[in-house]
């Protein structure tokens, strides 16, 4: 039975627990963060050209295409540029696999794949006119340089319109009674200027079909990021761009999922030519990091260092994605697609976080934010299930592996976001299927919500068959989380890994102290030190004795 | 004689050491929600509002905004205010309890841990209630049978909206009056 003395004064404390818990939680509201960006920031550009004073640019416009000739007056090398690039080819052999990848060849388990469905995904190609697989790549007035060049944030493409913005005030989504101004291409182009958080973001913030979807750690809460969100991009510490750690070279941009760097071998040096990716924590933070300052203990930054041998700054560093308040897709089941309300219209069912939960277009769904990644050997080596590769439709298929290992000498442990789906796949052929989801034909499943066709107009437009039978299999992709570091006090602590339970539970192939052990060793230990104390007690009382016999 | 006192003084002790170790699992309770935060906040918000006894929201607060704010992270935390009249108004009107306001209005806190799931905090209104005297004791014991209804999930009804209206809900970590209920 508790006393009731010791439960009144326990009930004092935590009155003022209570108490100090209000006070803190009723604490003033600091202005919300991030901080709106400062109106000298414009003024304090540092280019040499005014493009409002230049005559190529004093007209009207009536299209992408020809702010594009405009720009290529005085720009004469960048198409050409553009050209070679993955942003423009939306291919890449990946050297060490010999795999033809990109966003032309894969396909993933979001929206699937482009084929039969360019007009929508292109409007993310840093493009103008790719409707379909006609598209001419050696166009320079195809190439969009407004896309990634804006700087009124005014620029918008919309998807269905094969990499064109609005020309004239549209009606966006069809029937929605939203009106989409068109863009004032004059006023754009007169405004160029470097890349910036919102311009890259403009894609890859919303890759997968929507605000956070794909990636995780990356959302357009990275646009003006508090501190807490990313430390480098925050406008309250370093205010980094993209291309700041993206380092950019004759318009391609360096670090890509497709051959991502799992270990830096080397760092780019100033004068020298290199190929290292720029884009890693080394690069700038080099692989000693803990210990170049800030360290009060030596010895324990000492022991972080060590750790870089074998986790990527990341592990620590990132300790959730979707920390920025926009949830991020776990689970895109496509089996489910296609139910209709009792008036046959599709219909979309909303979660407590305003994000699909069911979406006949696109099935069920589900979302989170502050999401613990999962952790991985990861070597930089990835192989892709690609079209046409048998699977074993009772297994999850991968779209991706990442491979690695705790022996190979080439491994990281490496924070990871896993993302399952179910997707359809040739029931004969056992290999993955290419829907056609957007568009007005009688074949888009997004109109007409037939399997079938869909899955035939997919592959038609691939060239390839589609037997009739399909069905849908279970698959999981994985994506590195690299961007929202966290300001370093809010770094993992050691027992969120060194614990039995802890974030490392699942990684195998290496000891880790408060995690592992052996029972018999435990137990022999124990003893052993049990002992060993027992003997020095023993041996100093007998010093004693014998001490005092002797005086 | 000897013998005596201290087998007392450490009956006391142990008494002690013994309450002081299992209070924190009796005066409040933890358990792991089957949804995610929002639907959790949302699902609760929706019991209380269907409860009945008086009960209405009176806050949503965010204390993980405020640490955001000055730019830190921890994992997100959520709290559920409730409050009622019916039970409020008695314990208010008495001089010798009022200072029991402090616990008001009532609180559910939702949670996520390092294992990434999400967790439903709550006190143990009934036994607190009984260490005030009785009339605290009887108000406090109602307060806990609704309490139970609160964090009782009927998984087959669709997610509710969350309801950001109320203080705090904006998010912005605190909320002070202007409140239902309470």
């Amino acid at each position: 039975m508790l006393n009731c003395r010791t439960l009144s004064s326990l009930m004092l404390a935590f009155g003022a627990t209570l108490a100090v818990t209000a006070a803190w939680a009723t604490s003033p509201p600091a202005s919300q963060a991030p901080a709106a960006k400062p109106a000298e920031e414009a003024k304090r550009s540092t280019s040499t050209a005014d493009h409002s004073k230049f005559k190529e640019l004093q007209r009207s416009f009536t299209s992408g295409p020809e702010v594009t000739r405009a720009c290529l007056t005085c720009h004469t090398e960048a198409a050409k540029q553009v050209h070679r690039t993955k942003h423009w080819t939306w291919e890449f052999l990946n050297p060490e696999s010999g795999q033809r990848l990109g966003k032309k060849n894969i396909i993933n388990n979001f929206c699937t794949a482009i084929p039969s469905n360019y007009a929508f995904c292109t409007a993310c190609h840093v493009g103008y006119g790719w409707k379909d697989q006609n598209f001419d790549f050696k166009s320079q007035a195809n190439v969009d340089c407004l896309v990634c060049h804006d700087t009124t944030d005014k620029y918008r493409k919309l998807p269905g319109w094969a990499g064109h913005p609005p020309y004239r005030d549209t009606e966006f989504p069809p029937h929605s009674g939203k009106i989409v101004k068109a863009v004032d291409l004059k006023t754009i182009a007169q405004n160029v200027g470097k890349t910036s958080r919102e311009t890259c973001g403009s894609c890859h913030f919303y890759g997968g079909g929507g605000d956070g979807v794909k990636h995780g750690d990356m959302d357009s809460s990275l646009a003006n990021p508090g501190k807490y969100l990313d430390v480098h991009m925050s406008p309250e510490t370093h205010n980094f761009t993209c291309g700041t750690c993206h380092v950019t070279s004759s318009h391609d941009v360096p670090g890509s999922r497709y051959t991502p760097t799992a270990v830096t071998r080397a760092v780019p040096m100033r004068g020298k030519e290199s190929d290292a990716n720029p884009a890693t924590c080394e690069a700038c933070h080099t692989d000693k990091p803990h210990s170049l300052k800030g360290a009060e203990v030596k010895e324990h930054a000492a022991k972080l260092d060590d750790h870089t041998v074998k986790l990527a700054c990341q592990t620590c560093h990132i300790p959730q994605f979707a920390r920025g308040h926009v949830p991020t897709k776990l689970l895109w089941d496509w089996s489910t697609a296609g139910k209709l309300d009792k008036d046959g219209k599709p219909f979309v069912v909303l979660g407590s976080n305003k994000r699909p939960l069911y979406d006949s277009k696109k099935g069920d769904a589900r979302y989170d934010t502050h999401v613990i990644p999962e952790y991985i050997w990861f070597n930089g080596m990835v192989n892709y299930t690609l079209r046409g590769e048998k699977l074993d439709p009772d297994k999850v298929v991968k779209i991706n592996s990442f491979e690695g290992s705790p022996t190979d000498g080439k491994s990281k442990i490496w924070p990871v976001k896993v993302f399952h789906g179910k997707q359809p796949y040739d029931k004969q052929s056992l290999s993955l299927l290419i829907p056609h989801t957007f568009g007005t034909d009688e074949y888009a499943f997004w109109k007409h919500f037939d399997w079938p066709k869909a899955l035939e107009a997919g592959m038609k437009a691939v060239d390839e068959n589609f037997s009739g039978e399909y069905g849908f299999v279970a698959t999981e992709m994985t994506w590195p989380i690299t961007h929202m570091v966290a300001p370093k006090d809010d770094a993992l602590r050691c027992t969120q890994c060194h614990s039995k339970f802890g974030r490392l539970q699942a990684v195998q192939g290496i000891y880790m102290p408060g995690r592992d052990g052996n029972r018999v060793l435990s137990f022999l230990g124990g003893w052993a030190a049990l002992l060993a104390l027992i003997g020095v007690l023993v041996h100093g009382a007998l010093r004693i004795w014998s001490n005092r016999k002797g005086g | 004689m000897w013998k005596v006192i201290g087998g007392f003084v450490g009956g006391i002790v142990l008494t002690g050491v013994v309450g002081w170790l299992m209070m924190p699992s009796m005066m409040f309770t933890e358990r792991e929600s089957p949804f995610d935060m929002e639907e959790t906040v949302a699902r609760i918000q929706q019991n209380v509002q269907e409860t009945g006894n008086g009960w209405e929201l009176s806050g949503l607060r965010n204390p993980a905004r405020a640490i955001q704010r000055d730019g830190g992270n921890v994992l997100p935390v959520m709290m559920v205010e409730a409050c009622s009249t019916k039970y409020s108004k008695p314990i208010l009107n008495d001089d010798s309890v009022r200072f029991l306001s402090i616990l008001m209005p009532c609180k559910i806190t939702v949670y996520k841990k390092n294992n990434g799931k999400v967790y439903i905090g709550t006190m143990n209104a009934g036994l607190m209630g009984k260490m005030f005297g009785p009339l605290v004791g009887e108000v406090m014991g109602e307060v806990a049978k609704d309490q139970v209804n609160f964090v009782k999930f009927d998984p087959s009804k669709p997610a509710p909206k969350m309801i950001e209206g109320v203080p705090g809900g904006d998010g912005k970590g605190g909320a002070a009056g202007g409140g239902r209920g309470c």
